[in-house]
């Protein structure tokens, strides 16, 4: 697991950046009149693109593929997140980003929990 | 001389410091530094030296031969090179086509590379030969993920990567293993996409 202040730090402000960005911008483009599933397959595609304008230079600060699977794998979380609640319901642009926010810090955790894991089975030769 | 694939790389060599030289770098360091401490005495190939980001990290006093596909990247690298404490050789050249008698060195070290070798199996075939016997290579490589969800994340960006770069969703390991090689160690860095490994030829 990452340690270093420096790259935690980064890892934390590349994912909340890409959530926020993400999320406001699926909320926008989304509303009730969308069909949810295919708001849904939208999103998390929408959101992976939109991602990385977040993760190219926030990779050439704070690591390559550490930074940019993260933060794409939380586009594709925030777009799908954000674009199935506004074909629900209206969602205000405050809301978004909080979702965004919410779905940036859960896909960091999710990354930090599977890299312990993935780490622990380097037995497995696979690629 | 695949000249599709040395075009790219021209190209991405005046902003390829930019992307790759800080974080990266930093973030990597420590690995680095460890898989190329096992730089020997003898005659060493270092594959896709680029920019030469990675020659800081080597061990001083080393015989090194540092090959790219790139004249552009090569010229980048000049500085870092000229500062190394030690022997290191630069030279343009295709993987695929490299002029060495077989058996060479005696040991290849590469650093994100096979990511970007179009015929990656063939380009490890092509290491193995100008590799003595019993020689090992090194790599340091960033590959595809069995894993979901990262296991689409990497196709999907390889897509767009792959037309300024790298491909982002090789099967790296399988490959040293189908060009001949007898794998020794894998070690992951992060996830399962980027790791270490270790082969004897």
């Amino acid at each position: 697991m990452e340690t270093r202040p420096y790259f935690v730090f980064g890892d934390i402000v590349a994912n909340s950046l890409a959530g926020v960005l993400v999320g406001v911008a699926m909320g926008a483009l989304f509303g009730p009149s969308w069909n949810m599933f295919i708001a849904m397959i939208v999103g998390m595609g929408l959101g992976m693109v939109l991602s990385m304008a977040v993760a190219f230079p926030m990779g050439a600060l704070f690591g390559a593929m550490e930074v940019m699977v993260p933060v794409m794998t939380t586009g594709m979380v925030a777009g799908m997140v954000v674009s199935m609640t506004a074909a629900m319901e209206p969602v205000s642009v405050m809301r978004s980003a909080v979702l965004g926010l919410y779905s940036g810090g859960g896909t960091l955790l999710f990354c930090y929990v599977a890299n312990i894991w993935i780490r622990g089975r380097a037995s497995k030769w696979t690629s | 001389m695949d000249v599709v694939t040395k075009a790219k790389w021209d190209k991405a060599a005046a902003n390829f410091d930019l992307m790759a030289g800080y974080g990266p770098e930093k973030r990597w360091e420590p690995f680095k530094r460890r898989l190329f401490s096992q730089m020997g005495e003898g005659r060493i190939l270092f594959l896709a030296i680029g920019t030469g980001l990675d020659v800081p990290f080597f061990p001083p006093q080393r015989n090194i031969t540092g090959i790219d596909i790139s004249d552009q990247m090569i010229e980048k690298a000049r500085p870092r090179v000229a500062e190394y404490d030690g022997d290191i050789e630069l030279r343009q050249m295709d993987v695929h086509e490299m002029p060495f008698e077989d058996g060479e060195f005696d040991q290849i070290f590469t650093s994100c590379t096979f990511c970007s070798v179009p015929r990656p199996v063939e380009g490890l075939q092509a290491l193995r030969r100008v590799l003595k016997p019993g020689g090992e290579v090194h790599m340091f490589e960033h590959t595809g993920s069995r894993y979901f969800p990262f296991l689409v994340m990497m196709n999907f960006m390889t897509q767009f990567s792959r037309r300024v770069g790298p491909d982002m969703n090789r099967t790296t390991v399988e490959n040293v293993v189908e060009a001949g090689f007898q794998l020794e160690h894998v070690e992951h860095v992060f996830l399962d996409v980027v790791k270490m490994i270790s082969a004897r030829a």
